[in-house]
């Protein structure tokens, strides 16, 4: 089964980080990724901008609405994820539990929907 | 410029209905995806996309101290949740918005969040 693991995490505690200290964390995300690499479970992934870089669109009626900023104004935003190739939810849950996000922020699991109707043609 | 289309909706009223009915929802909602795809497909032909799974098999896993905590559901207490992406690689923020406006789930009560990815 393909999982996404979605990383939420405050962009205000990232924001106020040095060059070097983003990097110490970067490098632990590089890591992370190459250890699932190696064992065949990373399939992608991708960092997001913030949130303040963020367009809402909605339509309602005839009229499109676009706003600034994100969906919901929360503490904790997506900020990225990794797309992770496992047998079980559970292995999912394994990995990204080391994911570096999960040890402030928190990280969502969720399976790729697969549509039974193409699944069983 | 690559960016990453968000789509939030209630999931609530899709979840628990059974196969058939999914298929059927599915069906009469075919058209629409089917035009949004040739349309995403012309501004970006190397467009990818996932659809997610509904708010029952989302798991939230934190690590406190060392100690990993495992909660069932989604993050979000919200009643929409992230149903799906689309990452694209398109010309400005405009077309970003023109497509996300076609997407289905743009329509009735969803949002779609327009977000920069990150090189």
């Amino acid at each position: 089964m393909q999982v996404m693991a979605l990383i939420y995490s405050d962009g205000a505690r990232w924001d106020v980080l040095s060059g070097e200290e983003r990097e110490v964390v970067y490098d632990r995300y590089r890591a992370f990724a190459r250890e699932a690499q190696e064992a065949g479970v990373m399939v992608g992934g991708n960092e997001l901008g913030p949130t303040r870089d963020a367009t809402t669109v909605r339509v309602r009626g005839d009229e499109t609405l676009v706003t600034d900023g994100p969906y919901a104004a929360v503490k904790e935003a997506l900020g990225g994820y990794f797309l992770l190739e496992c047998e079980t939810i559970d292995e999912a849950v394994d990995w990204a539990a080391r994911i570096p996000g999960a040890e402030h922020g928190a990280v969502e699991v969720r399976p790729v929907y697969v549509d039974p109707a193409g699944a069983a043609a | 410029m690559k960016y990453a289309l968000l789509i939030y909706d209630d999931d609530s009223a899709w979840v628990d209905l059974p196969d058939d009915e999914k298929a059927a929802l599915r069906a009469d909602e075919m058209p629409h995806w089917v035009a949004l795809f040739e349309e995403l497909g012309k501004a970006d032909p190397n467009v990818s996309g996932k659809e997610l799974d509904g708010r029952r098999t989302a798991k939230v896993v934190r690590v406190r101290n060392g100690e990993r905590i495992v909660t069932d559901g989604p993050f979000a207490e919200t009643k929409e949740i992230l149903g799906g992406v689309f990452f694209t690689d398109l010309p400005d923020l405009d077309e970003a918005i023109r497509l996300a406006a076609l997407i289905p789930a743009a329509k009735g009560h969803g949002s779609i969040e327009i977000r920069p990815v990150l090189q």
